[in-house]
């Protein structure tokens, strides 16, 4: 039998590219990279970065993570340090 | 017959004793004193310059609050205060609130230096110190205070260190570190010789000007009559590094690069916008980066080759700084002003951006592209996406944010987190010198919280941008807008605007 860890709740060390500073971002461990990227861009995009037509990147560790992914799978714990940015 | 000066000068100084009933050591404790390697018949032959009696001392200091206090009262009967610009009055508000009770905290400091300093010149030259720093505390106090019925802000003067408000707990981290808790030998190097003979004893003949320069004659007043205090105790500094030099030069290296670091950090937060952004442009005699590379490093790295130092590790770091972290910290005050005791002027219409430009070449290139994007919001009426929704990463050293000591398209310093894993919890640094410096100081420093910190660890509630500024003491009657209602972005503007709200969140 598996046992399913409930969702909870983690908070990140955000930056989007072309802000200015990095932000305290709480995403859920089971968001998709997708869904943590677009709460990290809400924060940013059209309030200090201009809105594009493109999807967003998460970065972990330096690797781009595949959006799919759940938070949890991608090894993003509290206190992680993510990077979002406009897929180029 | 009433002896000379010459004659009973040095013996009213120096005059020392020989503990019989305790040692020397339980006398002058090394936590308390600091000795270190320097030996201890050495401290004897401690100098300063001004060599000052206390009766000349009162004398002077008696012509001293004459004129700042004769000055003021003329000045109470005028209309000046009412014509004085909001950016201006900002400057004033920050630096009030930043400095009132740091004056007052120097006090115990100088207290510490008049009972552990090592030699009698040193104690009594520490004790004058003493009466100055209560000088300047009641002096902002009262300065402040005047202005209470006409604004509520400037109530922060007192207010400001006793509350959660994040520059609040960036002042208290900076100050507690290198006044508080050091050993007197260790505050002479840090607060006399660094930050006031470094930075203070300069920025207040700049501020004074600027002052001068935006109409403030009280506060021109105040501050000049400030500074004459700090040029003397400031002195306090150089003969305790020329020990250090002479027996631990390794040490006070340390103590004067870590300072000089810090309070780079603390004034590009405060002097950085106030030059740069909130005096009136018609009024600004210097960017600050101009004022810094001509009263901070040139005279600070002439100080540091007379007593034979090295320029800090980090000093290119420093350098590159200074077109950047002014302007990121001056970005992140304006974004988060509803949390600031001041009206922080946002400063980017068409001329003052022209002036910025002309003075920082890669200013529109590093930060042109955030500020357009806010124009647009403001001229479109969404003034809301141009407030907080949640708090900055800050960093575990200075408690700034993240980012903030270097700029978005900055290629050699870009934004990014400095990050260090100890006993397996992650840190977050601003910059590679404040990592540097909290990994050597990590023992006194690794329980220090961040307000982020505090927030997830529950202190914060509501755990949201209203429930923060609860949090922080920030009323809605004090909490900071812009200081000219935006009107600066109507410049841009390319249709009718709408009418712009006031800051809430």
């Amino acid at each position: 039998m598996s046992v399913v860890a409930e969702p909870a709740p983690v908070p990140v060390n955000a930056l989007f590219a072309g802000d200015f500073i990095t932000h305290l971002v709480v995403v859920m461990s089971d968001d998709t990279i997708d869904a943590a990227a677009a709460k990290v861009a809400a924060l940013v995009v059209g309030s200090r970065v201009a809105v594009r037509d493109k999807p967003y990147v998460l970065r972990f560790e330096g690797v781009p993570v595949a959006g799919s992914r759940t938070v949890a799978e991608a090894g993003i714990v509290p206190l992680s340090e993510v990077f979002v940015s406009y897929a180029e | 017959m009433r002896l000379s000066r010459e004659a009973w000068h040095d013996i009213t100084r120096d005059t020392d004793w020989t503990p019989a009933y305790v040692t020397d050591a339980e006398l002058f404790p090394e936590a308390l004193s600091g000795a270190g390697k320097v030996p201890r018949e050495k401290w004897h032959g401690w100098r300063e310059d001004y060599r000052i009696s206390y009766e000349e001392y009162v004398s002077v200091q008696r012509e001293k609050e004459d004129a700042a206090y004769s000055v003021k009262a003329a000045l109470q009967r005028s209309s000046v205060f009412d014509s004085l610009d909001e950016g201006w009055k900002s400057s004033a508000k920050a630096h009030h609130g930043a400095t009132t009770l740091i004056e007052y905290l120097a006090v115990p400091v100088e207290l510490k230096m008049s009972r552990f300093g090592l030699t009698g010149g040193w104690r009594n030259m520490a004790v004058l110190g003493a009466l100055d720093e209560m000088r300047h505390a009641q002096l902002n106090l009262f300065f402040a205070h005047e202005f209470l019925a006409k604004d509520p802000q400037y109530d922060w003067a007192h207010k400001a260190y006793h509350t959660n408000e994040w520059a609040a707990i960036a002042g208290r981290a900076l100050f507690d570190g290198f006044m508080a808790s050091p050993s007197a030998v260790d505050v002479a190097i840090q607060l006399p010789f660094t930050f006031e003979t470094g930075f203070t004893n300069l920025q207040f003949v700049a501020l004074a000007s600027d002052a001068l320069g935006s109409g403030d004659i009280n506060f021109a007043n105040m501050i000049s009559s400030i500074q004459t205090d700090e040029a003397r105790h400031a002195q306090q500094g150089g003969p305790t590094l020329e020990l250090l030099m002479e027996h631990d030069p390794e040490r006070a290296q340390w103590l004067i690069d870590k300072t000089f670091w810090q309070s780079a950090r603390l004034f590009a937060i405060l002097t950085g916008p106030s030059m740069d952004y909130y005096t009136p442009l018609a009024s600004r005699e210097q960017s600050y980066k101009e004022f810094m590379q001509e009263w901070i490093v040139d005279q600070f790295v002439s100080s540091l080759d007379d007593y034979g130092l090295k320029k800090p590790w980090y000093w290119d770091e420093f350098m590159a700084s200074l077109d950047t972290a002014h302007h990121a910290l001056h970005l992140g005050v304006w974004f988060y002003r509803p949390t600031v005791w001041w009206k922080p002027n946002g400063g980017m219409s068409k001329d003052e951006r022209a002036w910025l430009n002309e003075k920082y070449p890669d200013f529109d290139r590093q930060f042109g592209a955030i500020w357009d994007q806010i124009i647009a919001n403001i001229n479109a009426g969404n003034v809301g996406a141009t407030l907080p929704q949640t708090l900055p990463w800050l960093c575990n050293l200075c408690q700034l944010p993240i980012g903030s000591a270097t700029a978005p398209n900055c290629a050699a310093y870009p934004v990014q987190s400095y990050k260090l894993v100890h006993d397996g919890y992650p840190y977050y640094f601003c910059s590679d010198p404040c990592r540097q410096i909290w990994y050597r100081d990590r023992e006194r420093l690794a329980g220090h919280q961040t307000v982020v910190e505090r927030m997830l660890g529950g202190q914060i509630q509501p755990p949201d941008v209203p429930g923060l500024l609860a949090w922080m003491g920030i009323t809605p009657e004090t909490a900071g807008d812009d200081a000219h209602g935006l009107r600066w972005a109507a410049d841009y503007a390319t249709a009718p605007r709408p009418e712009l709200a006031l800051a809430t969140v």
